[in-house]
């Protein structure tokens, strides 16, 4: 019975969402639809009361290390940097729901609820190295974004973008499921660890005794598995749905689904590809094919991140604009993946955390946009910098901030992902990077030429004090991060999760 | 503190601070712009005048830890270390006095959003100022970028009308280069495992060549579009041409240096070898620089673009001086950093004057403006006589030692390079006759007024320097002594010992062991 009640403690963070789901649910019944604006505080009150106990078990895991609740949940600070990342997300999320002017102001208790659930289940996705309660958290995530993606149901956009992403993710669910099964078969454990390596006596077999054995069913079930992944982080070539979707969604899901959602898909990518090649005791064998898995993922980074580019110099629509950016931002980050180093890793987590700020900087200003004029495109942004001077600077910041221009988080973020990836011996992969960003450049700074380097076209001023409040405070932290303010403190806590998911750090020479 | 970080972020603080004033007292802000611009000019006359010449390391070091980054075998430490000497010493002052003069300057042109351009000019500065002092690569790219994305909004916001066209293309020319050179800088780092300036200068050496020439290659290419160098020169024209009169004195007082500085700095200082390699492909592109550039200049309607054009070729001596690489040359050369900056930006603030009086930059709008405006033309033709190079002013000094210096390596583009000489007398001469002599044809330039006393105060003092340099060149030129003399004595070893590598090579062709000899030497 302890040992219950001490497992309990471990998942306390996801307790506390659960019942603030459903708390939030009750409430909104027993309102009958009135003001929700209460709601979105209940939520903020539940997220912060989860972030606490997540900083009290960083703490905890520092002392004790890696924990296993259930046999199936894994608490380890890899898992738990990126549930603080959700919450964090989550709670920037809701204040632009509630501070959205497109939104009504009544009966949407539902959406709180379905965001909520959707961190749920980014929340077990992140933490498992069980593949049965990692799908089932992806699918929980999956299905609450498909109903978020359709919420304004009167919207044919909305419904457009809910089906369309309900058929890709249900395939592509379908394909992971596929290999899940697969490696299943072929180790006879669904346990991430079992599969990197196992020991006698466990009744599994490890993959690379597999993978001697016969390599390409093994090859076959791992690359089903990361189209997966590839999916819900949207990489080319599984990026269609995204800029639909993100276009359809109502703006605050499109944050979500950009931030949260992708991290979470990230979180889950580098475990399954640490644990399977990267860990201490896997044969040398599946080594070297994790290093082909490596260089697959460096292919998919270089074609995701000047697909992504292209497409987004295209874009009239702001919103479409920062979808293909969004891909683009996979790329970059699924550079530090295919280093398939520990600072690799680190790297694609603290630039992770970089675009945290800098995302959703850009879509918190595509909402105030919407909010002034109710349209989306880039040209009817004309003189916004001159009549919304706070928001607008602060948006130059952003877009510094995603070109990956100092003295900007971007720029220190993408700086540690170069030197990871020269590090892994991929300098053709940063080359490519560069000439991206400088393609990049071209799209962000439209959006600041429309802003200041165009006369103003009439508008009624309309001022939104909260949103501009924010954007404010995520621009001076990103300025003030590139400046190196939180950089300690975010490289150790970015640098502690490849250490947790007992990645060996790599030298050079080694391998 | 160091003296060297109040002169870097002072500007960055009153940029702070004039964000903060009203944007409606634009007498305010202008003072306080003037106010912030003029202390940083009277930290850098002191720094000037604490300056050594004769030492050749890098003086007023400031040195803290930044951050380190896990590379390789261990921690590469970033530190944030800055310093000058004698290679950067002159464009440091040279900075810092011509930014009070800027903010003068945009007296009669920045007449709306005057906060925003003030705070925009004062991070630019910061930047710069960063870009010449740093003295570790990773706070160099730093302080390069930074000083970018204000040049985008000045040309942007208060550019002449193709504004938008120009931004963009200089915004993407020159990120381009310079993100080519952050992988060259991480590739340089990775190898050597440090990005302290001064402990990788000797020891680049000790990388593959193959690794050392793509290094050097995508630094200069990153400088060579900055500076720019003749097949990239194409942004800098509509830039120039398209910038508010201040914006251009920046540009072409400083920002333009940030490229030939940088050629000098990380292309022969930090890999001697590889300019002793490649000198003659610099040398060919310097020199077709002076000529094309000259040709493009007389080819103008525009008096802007004309001086803009003339730019291309004047950094074309800089470069020829530069990758001579003897040492009248590189001297040669650091001094005619200066001059460049005193002419062209004379030349700029001299066009601006005529276009706030007549709305107009065409040639062939001008004529007989002497007759009108006898103090104007008194200025003009100083100025266009600085720039042509006529001895006693500072423009002859420099051409001359370049001309020299380059002479000494290559009579043949030192032949070339003169000839820039006299077409550079062509297109200016050519160009005051149609400003200022011949009838005055048309009415409208009948009643205009000349200068007054407020835009002579803003040009005297760049005459006088023009003066002084031409006549006590030594002044400045002992500055740069002790680091330039130190410098050319490397590079001549490099020459040195890689022509007696390749005999060797050729005697002992089957001997490995002599030319790693060769090698450890360096």
């Amino acid at each position: 019975m302890n040992a219950y009640i001490e497992q309990m403690g471990l998942i306390a963070p996801e307790l506390v969402l659960t019942a603030l789901s459903l708390f939030v649910l009750t409430w909104d019944l027993l309102k009958k639809g009135r003001n929700s604006d209460h709601i979105g505080y209940a939520t903020l009150v539940g997220l912060a009361v989860t972030g606490w106990l997540l900083l009290q078990q960083w703490g905890m895991l520092g002392d004790k290390g890696t924990q296993t609740a259930f046999g199936m949940v894994t608490i380890d600070r890899f898992g738990t940097f990126f549930k603080l990342f959700t919450v964090g997300s989550m709670a920037v999320v809701t204040l632009f729901v509630m501070l959205d002017k497109n939104e009504r102001k009544h009966g949407i208790g539902e959406y709180y609820f379905l965001l909520i659930g959707a961190s749920i289940g980014a929340f077990f996705m992140v933490s498992t190295n069980n593949l049965l309660l990692l799908m089932l958290g992806l699918e929980l995530l999956s299905l609450a974004s498909y109903s978020l993606a359709g919420f304004h149901k009167g919207s044919k956009r909305s419904a457009e973008a809910a089906l369309k992403y309900i058929v890709f993710g249900g395939l592509s669910a379908g394909v992971m499921l596929y290999g899940i099964s697969l490696l299943y078969g072929l180790t006879g454990t669904l346990d991430l660890g079992l599969m990197g390596h196992a020991p006698e006596g466990s009744g599994a077999v490890s993959l690379a005794t597999q993978f001697d054995a016969s390599p390409i069913p093994v090859a076959i079930a791992v690359v089903l598995v990361l189209a997966g992944f590839a999916y819900k982080v949207s990489v080319v070539p599984f990026h269609f749905w995204t800029p639909d979707v993100y276009e359809g969604a109502p703006t605050p899901v499109t944050t979500f689904l950009a931030v949260g959602s992708k991290a979470a898909g990230f979180a889950a990518l580098l475990r399954f590809v640490g644990a399977l090649f990267l860990t201490d005791g896997v044969d040398a064998s599946i080594v070297a094919y994790g290093d082909r898995i490596g260089f697959l993922l460096a292919i998919l980074a270089a074609i995701t991140m000047t697909l992504g580019n292209l497409s987004a110099l295209r874009q009239g629509s702001l919103k479409r604009m920062l979808a293909y950016s969004s891909i683009a931002h996979a790329g970059y980050v699924l550079m530090g993946a295919a280093s398939m180093t520990s600072e690799g890793f680190a790297a694609a987590m603290f630039y992770l955390a970089a675009y945290y700020c800098m995302n959703l900087g850009a879509f918190g200003f595509l909402i105030y946009f919407e909010g002034v004029t109710g349209k989306d495109d880039i040209d009817s942004l004309k003189g916004m910098g001159w009549r919304h001077p706070v928001v607008a600077w602060s948006m130059v910041v952003f877009l510094v901030a995603l070109t990956g221009l100092p003295p900007t988080v971007g720029f220190y973020g993408k700086l540690i992902l170069f030197y990871a990836a020269i590090d892994a011996g991929l300098a053709w992969l940063v080359i490519i990077a560069a000439i991206n960003s400088v393609i990049s450049l071209f799209y962000y700074f439209r959006v600041a030429k429309s802003m200041f380097l165009t006369e103003p076209v009439p508008q009624v001023p309309m001022r939104q004090h909260g949103l501009a409040g924010i954007l404010c405070v995520l621009a001076v932290v990103t300025v003030l991060a590139g400046l190196g303010a939180f950089k300690d403190p975010l490289r150790g806590w970015a640098d502690e999760g490849p250490a947790s998911l007992e990645i060996y750090a790599t030298d050079a020479g080694s391998r | 503190m160091s003296m060297l970080v109040w002169i870097t972020f002072l500007p960055l603080l009153g940029a702070i601070g004039i964000a903060f004033l009203p944007a409606t007292n634009t007498r305010l802000l202008r003072q306080a712009a003037l106010g912030v611009t003029s202390l940083v000019a009277v930290l850098g006359l002191f720094l000037w005048s604490s300056f050594d010449g004769s030492i050749a390391e890098p003086q007023h070091g400031f040195v803290r830890d930044w951050f380190t980054v896990a590379l390789g075998a261990g921690d590469v430490p970033i530190r944030f270390a800055l310093g000058v000497d004698g290679i950067s010493i002159l464009l440091v002052v040279l900075t810092t006095i011509l930014m009070p003069i800027v903010v003068l300057s945009s007296h009669g042109h920045i007449e709306h959003r005057v906060k925003e351009f003030f705070v925009w000019l004062l991070v630019m500065q910061a930047g710069m100022l960063g870009v010449f002092l740093s003295l570790d690569l990773v706070l160099f790219y730093f302080f390069w970028e930074v000083s970018l994305v204000p040049l985008y909004f000045i040309v942007g916001i208060w550019g002449g009308e193709r504004r938008l066209y120009a931004t963009i293309k200089f915004f993407l020319y020159t990120v381009a280069g310079s993100l080519v050179m952050l992988v060259g800088m991480i590739a340089l780092i990775y190898g050597l495992q440090s990005s302290d300036l001064m402990d990788l200068i000797g020891r680049t050496g000790e990388l593959p060549v193959a690794t050392q020439t793509w290094i050097f290659f995508s630094f200069a290419l990153a400088f060579a579009i900055k500076v720019p160098v003749l097949p990239f020169h194409t942004w800098l024209a509509d830039a120039h041409t398209e910038a508010p009169t201040s914006g251009s004195v920046l540009l072409a007082g400083v920002l333009l240096k940030m490229g030939t500085y940088g050629l000098l700095r990380f292309g022969i200082q930090l890999f001697p070898g590889m300019a002793v390699s490649y000198s003659s492909v610099f040398l060919v592109l310097g020199a077709l620089g002076i000529v094309y550039g000259a040709f493009l200049a007389m080819a103008q309607t525009d008096l802007k673009r004309l001086v803009a054009c003339s730019s291309v070729s004047h950094l074309g001596f800089v470069v020829l001086g530069l990758f001579a690489l003897t040492e009248p040359g590189i001297r040669g050369a650091v001094l005619q950093m200066v001059n460049h900056g005193l002419s062209t930006g004379l030349l700029f603030l001299l066009v601006g004057m005529l276009y706030e009086r007549t709305h107009t930059r065409m040639l062939d709008r001008f004529g007989g403006i002497a007759t009108v405006m006898p103090l104007y033309a008194i200025f003009f033709v100083f100025t266009v006589l600085s720039s042509a190079g006529l001895p006693g002013l500072n423009g002859f000094v420099g051409e001359y030692m370049i001309l020299a210096g380059t002479f000494e390596a290559s009579p043949l583009w030192a032949a070339v390079g003169v000839t820039g000489v006299i077409f550079g007398a062509v297109y200016l001469l050519m160009a005051t006759r149609r400003v200022l002599f011949g009838a005055l044809v048309h009415d409208a330039n009948k009643k205009l007024a000349d200068i007054n006393a407020r835009e002579i105060g803003i040009m005297l003092p760049l005459c006088v320097l023009c003066i002084w340099i031409g006549v006590q060149p030594n002044t400045f030129l002992d500055k740069t002594a002790g680091s330039l003399d130190a410098l050319a004595k490397r590079v001549e070893q490099e020459r040195i010992d890689q022509e007696r590598g390749q005999a060797i090579g050729r005697i002992e062709f089957d001997a490995p062991s002599a030319t790693t000899e060769g090698e450890e030497s360096r």
